[in-house]
Order: structure tokens, then C-alpha cells, then sequence
């Protein structure tokens, strides 16, 4: 008897290798190709893209201004800071923490940095490592009071984001601002690339990505592994060069790629790589999943957690330098005190990370950064009052929120 | 009680006892959980532990994969006595568990899950990269990942790309079992493999138990289903009130006995001397 059940055990296992060959059959219906693409990683990108696309029309067709160049490249430059921010928060978002006070923590960065260079008259680059510096011990120590001393992450970051304010007003001293003229700080967001260099760019990135993904298939190959079909890998290739080309072919018909941008890919590139290549990365999606099985595979949760509000403190300090380089000045309102903390938690959720923990992407919050600066920006051009901007962000963010609900209580129906 | 095997010398080889729990004792507090409780089993079988709430079996399961460790007695595994501290000493020994609540991730893939906590990473031109930020060796993890479900047929699994969270029950436990034998192991501890099951998937990891024992894996499998018991051990083992009531080899015993002696702590009927 024992006998009979193996065998019928071992012919199921061969219908299960023709069920992972079905992945490649042509005939392969429209809902399984769907479903394949919500499952693979580009499907968590379509809605933060199709909102994106629906505002872009939206604006283009009732303001003629947005699409213009210039347009563009401002709303470029006005979503850097929010997407640095924003890419920061996801990662302690993966882990299912928040972090409150990242706008704050921008705020003491750009202030240490700001009265080291233009007081102090210490060389740039040492003040950027400074503030730099300051904001990973900042997040460092909040992420040792979340995961040893075991306070929630939202009241550790809450008085955090008090504190900080007041040690940002602090270090500015009684006028609570402070000039930037440093003229390499001011350069990571006044300088432009020449048209030639943002082309050679654009297609080193673009034959790298290429190259990246024919080579991956390859190897796929050779192992019999599955591989995704010929039409989605295309498909992807096109959509990333008709991207970097339309982005490149606008930006230089006014001044060119921003170098700020250059540097936000860089930056978002690298932590995208870490969070989705590395152990770290897959122990920051295992923490968010289920913190309980995590710890029991043997994960160590805690320096997880601490690791992963470091790095939101360096990226939110990197924001601090980008906004102070780009409003030319340190002050209260324009971190700590406006409303950059909540464009930048809005951003990530916006782009589709969940606020539940373990699902999400950085390149996702850098889209939900551009959703954020085009609402701003195409509510501005129609002559929207700062009444009506705060409803339309509200609405918008709530409704991402919504759809984070609703998707995770349709992937994990069978959760205990 | 000694009896001797001749008639069964045949079936059951007289083989020595692969892992041997002796006279263990732990108490929480004031309650002696485990009372000088004594447990073996022999590589290639299923030594069922059966016993009602509160016996003592998840813990002696936990002493067993080093989450509490023990106040007297000794575990010897292949005749030497160990130490088991930590579950990470356990894994070393070669002693898996399958929790009963599985310890998977849900948001992630099964490939993902079967190395948690053990990926597998580039070494070659990264050394000068702390562990947790050297590259993955995804394709690697995906390969091992297809041949474990393929060697559990671990029935109509698409794709070990897929996130664990979409899979079903009998699904999930495959995958926790295969997350088990991944590495070089001999014992493994099961801990109510198919309380969450249906008919089919309960079917279809008792299968997968069969295979790990003709593999020549010891198997400790605990559960209130008799039904399981009978369908898939050699032995039985039943507890009550943290201490060992008896042993009985499954072939010469009825539901009606062994239920006697979850209930009642009658070993009149115990037929099996290890």
C-alpha cells in the first residue's frame, strides 16, 4: 500500500513541473497573464502609475502649462526632497515601524550643516558628512529605543519629531534661519547636465538595465528555471526606454538633467538593491511579514530594526542637504515645521507601500513623490486655493490607503 | 514488559534508539511541566506522541529543539549525550522542528522562506562585504528551492516564485517541512502537522512523512488526531500529566487502548519495551 502511494505521490509531482511549464505556453489566458503580472514585482507599480498618468492628462489637458519643459523640470526638482524622505520611510515601513520624525531629522541635518558652512566656514564636504553623520545617529538611537527598550516606533519617532524641532531651533540660534550660499551645496540642485552627458547616461543606464535583465534570463535558461515570456520582457525593456528617453528629450529642450535627480536615482538604485539582493533586505520584508517567524528562523529582529532607522536617518539627513541647497537657505518651516513629514509618509503609501509592513519598494515611493509634487504643482497652475490642495492631497491619500487595505485582505486571506 | 521480538524481528529490526530523551524534568514556576519523562526514536520511524492538553508534549517538543532548555536529565543522540541550548545548536545536530504555527513569512516567496534566516550568499569577489549586505545567490535558492518541492510533490505548487501567502494550508506545511529537511537532518520534530488541514492536504503530508521515514529519518510526530496516528506511526508514545505512561508499537494496539491511557494513565496494555 505504502508502495502504490508513492508512485501515485510521484506522478503528481511530474503534474506539478507541467504546471510551472504552463508559466510559458502561449496560450496562456489574459487573467493568468494578469495575474502573473499583479504577482511579479513591476504589477506593484501599475496603480501608483496609472494615477500618475491620469493626473499628467488631467493637468496637460485643462493646464497647458504643466507639460511644458520648464514645468517639468520644476516639478523634478520640487519632488526631490520629498522622494529622498519618502524613500527613507520605506524602509522602516517594509519592517512595519514609522517614523515621524524624519522631517525633523532633516531639519537638525540641514541646520548642523548650515551653521558649520555659512557660520563656521567649514568646508562643504565636511559638512555634508557632518549632517549626514548627525542623522544616522539620530535614527540610530531611535532604533534602539524601539527594539530594546521596546517602545511603539510611532511615540519613539513622535518625540523625536518634537525634540528634534526644538534641537533644530536650537542649533539655528534666536532667528531661526539661516543662508546657504556655499556654492558647491548650492550646486547639487542649481547644476544641470550638458545634453550630450544626460544621453550617455540615459544609455549606459538603459543598456545596463538591458543587459541586466537579458543576462538574468539567460542564466534562467541554462538552470530550467521558469522564465518571464519574451512579450513581458520586452514589454518592460520598452516601457523603461520610452521613459528615460521622453524623460532626457524633455528635460533638455529647457536646462538639461538635473544633477539632483541623477543623484536621487543613484541613491534609490542602491537601496532598491539592498532591500530586494542582499540578507538584510530580505530580513527587513521578513520582519515587516511576520516578526514572530522571523525571530524563530533565527533573524536578529532587533539589530534589523535598529539597522533600518539608521538608514531612514541618513536619508532623511540627505534630504535636509538637498532642501537647503535648493531653497538656498536652512529654516524652521521650510523641515520641521511644514508639511514635508506627512508628503513623504504620504508619498511611500501613495506609491503603494503598505503601512502593515512587508510589502513595498523604494522606486514606488519615488512615483508617489511625483503624484505628491504633480497634484501640488497642477492644483498651483489652475489657481487652486491652499484650501482645495489639502483636500484633493487628503483624498488622494486616503484613497491609497484604502486600496493598501484592500489588497492586503486579498493576499492574505489565509492568515491565522 | 520484556517481551521478545521474534515473530517481529522481521518487520521491526532490532536497531538502537537514534535519539533518546531521559528522565527529563523542567518546571515553569511552580508547575512541573515535565516530570522524568523518558522518549525515543529509531531512525526510519514515526514515533507518534499523543497525549491531552497540558501533558507536556510542546514542551518536551521544545526542550527537544533547544527553545527552553532543560532542569535534570539528559538527551543522547546516537548513543553521545548533547547539549541542546539554542534552536541554532539543534539545527547544528541535525534536529528540525515544524512548529505548528510554521514560522513562515507570508509576504514572501517560498524560495525566500525555505532559506530564511540561512541565504545563501556570493562569496567571490565580496568578502570585503559585511554578511548582510553581500549579494543574494537568488538563482541558486530558486534551483535547491524547486528540487526540495519536487522531492516532497508538493501537489499542484506552481511556481516556488510564488508568495507563500497565496498558497493553501497543506501548501504551507509542505513548505515547512521542506524548510525542515533543507538542511542535513536526521531527527524531526512535527507538531500538529495536519490540525489545520483538510481530508487532501491532511492525505498529502502524511505522504510526505512516509517519505522522510524511508529516507531514514527519526520522526517525532505529535497530534490529538488518532486517526493520524494509526494511519502513519510505528509507535506511540503517550503522555499524561508530564510523565511517559507507555510505549506501544501501533500494529498491536486499538484507539480504544491507547484513548484509555491518554485518559486514565492505564499502561496495562503498554506491548513495546524500546
Amino acid at each position: 500500500m505504502m508502495a502504490s502511494q508513492t508512485r501515485s505521490g510521484s506522478e503528481q509531482g511530474l503534474g506539478a513541473a507541467d504546471g510551472a511549464e504552463s508559466v510559458r505556453r502561449p496560450g496562456a489566458t489574459v487573467a493568468a497573464k494578469l495575474r502573473d503580472l499583479r504577482v511579479s514585482g513591476f504589477g506593484a507599480f501599475l496603480p501608483v502609475i496609472i494615477a500618475l498618468l491620469v493626473i499628467w492628462t488631467w493637468f496637460g489637458l485643462t493646464e497647458p502649462a504643466f507639460l511644458s519643459a520648464r514645468n517639468i523640470y520644476f516639478l523634478f526638482m520640487q519632488s526631490a526632497v520629498v522622494g529622498t524622505l519618502a524613500v527613507g520611510v520605506t524602509i522602516v515601513l517594509l519592517i512595519g515601524d514609522i517614523d515621524l520624525s524624519i522631517a525633523a531629522v532633516a531639519g537638525v541635518g540641514a541646520a548642523i550643516m548650515g551653521v558649520l558652512v555659512t557660520n563656521l566656514g567649514v568646508p562643504a564636504p565636511i559638512g555634508i558628512v557632518a549632517a549626514l553623520t548627525a542623522g544616522i545617529v539620530l535614527g540610530f538611537c531611535q532604533g534602539l529605543l524601539v527594539a530594546y527598550v521596546g517602545i511603539p516606533s510611532f511615540v519613539v519617532t513622535l518625540a523625536g519629531l518634537l525634540g528634534f524641532q526644538g534641537l533644530m531651533l536650537r542649533i539655528l540660534g534666536e532667528h531661526g534661519a539661516l543662508n546657504m550660499r556655499d556654492p558647491m551645496i548650492r550646486a547639487i540642485t542649481t547644476v544641470t547636465l550638458p545634453a550630450w552627458l544626460g544621453w550617455a547616461l540615459a544609455a549606459i543606464m538603459l543598456a545596463g538595465i538591458a543587459a541586466l535583465m537579458f543576462r538574468i534570463d539567460a542564466e534562467r535558461h541554462r538552470r530550467g528555471l521558469e522564465r518571464a515570456d519574451r512579450t513581458t520582457l520586452l514589454g518592460t525593456l520598452a516601457f523603461f526606454v520610452a521613459l528615460v528617453v521622453a524623460s532626457v528629450a524633455t528635460l533638455n529642450t529647457y536646462r538639461g538633467v538635473p544633477l539632483v535627480v541623477i543623484l536621487l536615482l543613484t541613491v534609490t538604485g542602491l537601496l532598491w538593491w539592498i532591500t530586494t539582493s542582499t540578507p538584510f533586505g530580505r530580513h527587513l520584508f521578513a520582519v515587516g511579514g511576520n516578526t514572530e517567524s522571523a525571530r524563530r528562523v533565527g533573524i536578529s529582529v532587533r539589530k534589523v530594526r535598529v539597522a533600518a532607522f539608521a538608514v531612514v536617518g541618513l536619508m532623511a539627513a540627505l534630504g535636509g542637504v538637498i532642501g537647503a541647497s535648493r531653497y538656498a537657505s536652512v529654516s524652521f518651516n521650510a523641515f520641521a515645521g511644514g508639511p514635508l513629514l506627512l508628503e513623504a509618509i504620504g508619498a511611500a503609501v501613495i506609491g503603494g507601500t503598505s503601512l502593515f509592513g512587508g510589502r513595498g519598494s523604494v522606486w514606488n515611493a519615488i512615483l508617489g513623490a511625483l503624484v505628491i509634487g504633480s497634484l501640488g504643482n497642477g492644483l498651483d497652475l489652475s489657481g487652486a486655493s491652499a484650501a482645495d490642495k489639502l483636500m484633493v492631497s487628503g483624498a488622494i491619500l486616503l484613497l491609497a490607503v484604502a486600496f493598501d487595505a484592500v489588497t492586503r485582505a486579498g493576499t492574505n486571506a489565509g492568515r491565522r | 514488559m520484556v517481551e521478545t521480538n521474534s515473530v517481529r524481528a522481521a518487520e521491526t529490526p532490532p536497531v538502537a534508539p537514534y535519539l533518546c530523551v531521559e528522565s527529563v524534568h523542567k518546571s515553569f514556576g511552580g508547575v512541573h511541566a515535565l516530570q522524568g519523562i523518558d522518549l525515543e526514536v529509531r531512525r526510519g520511524e514515526v514515533m507518534a506522541l499523543v497525549g491531552d492538553n497540558g501533558a507536556g508534549k510542546s514542551t518536551l517538543m521544545k526542550i527537544i529543539a533547544g527553545v527552553h532548555p532543560l532542569d535534570s536529565g539528559r538527551i543522547l543522540l546516537d548513543g553521545t549525550e548533547v547539549s541542546i541550548s539554542t534552536p541554532h545548536e539543534a539545527t547544528n545536530l541535525g534536529i528540525q522542528t515544524v512548529f505548528q504555527d510554521l514560522a513562515l513569512c507570508e509576504n514572501l516567496d517560498v524560495a525566500a522562506n525555505l532559506f530564511l534566516g540561512h541565504e545563501p550568499v556570493s562569496n567571490s569577489w565580496t568578502r570585503w562585504i559585511p554578511y548582510p549586505l553581500r549579494p543574494l545567490r537568488g538563482l541558486d535558492m530558486e534551483e535547491q528551492a524547486q528540487q526540495a518541492v519536487a522531492r516532497l510533490n508538493v501537489r499542484t505548487l506552481n511556481s516556488v516564485r510564488g508568495k507563500v501567502g497565496q498558497l493553501s494550508g497543506g501548501q504551507r506545511q509542505a513548505i515547512a517541512i521542506a524548510r525542515a529537511i533543507r538542511t542535513k537532518s536526521t531527527v524531526i520534530l512535527l507538531d500538529e502537522p495536519t490540525a489545520a488541514l483538510g481530508v487532501a492536504q491532511t492525505a498529502q503530508v502524511l505522504d510526505m512523512v512516509r517519505r522522510l521515514r524511508e529516507d531514514g529519518h527519526a520522526l517525532i510526530y505529535i497530534t490529538h488526531n488518532l486517526r493520524d496516528v494509526f494511519d502513519i506511526s510505528d509507535r506511540i508514545t503517550v503522555m499524561r500529566h508530564g510523565k511517559r505512561v507507555g510505549v506501544w508499537r501501533t500494529k498491536d494496539t486499538t484507539p480504544d487502548e491507547i484513548v484509555a491511557a491518554i485518559t486514565s494513565g492505564i499502561d496495562a496494555g503498554s506491548n513495546d519495551d524500546g
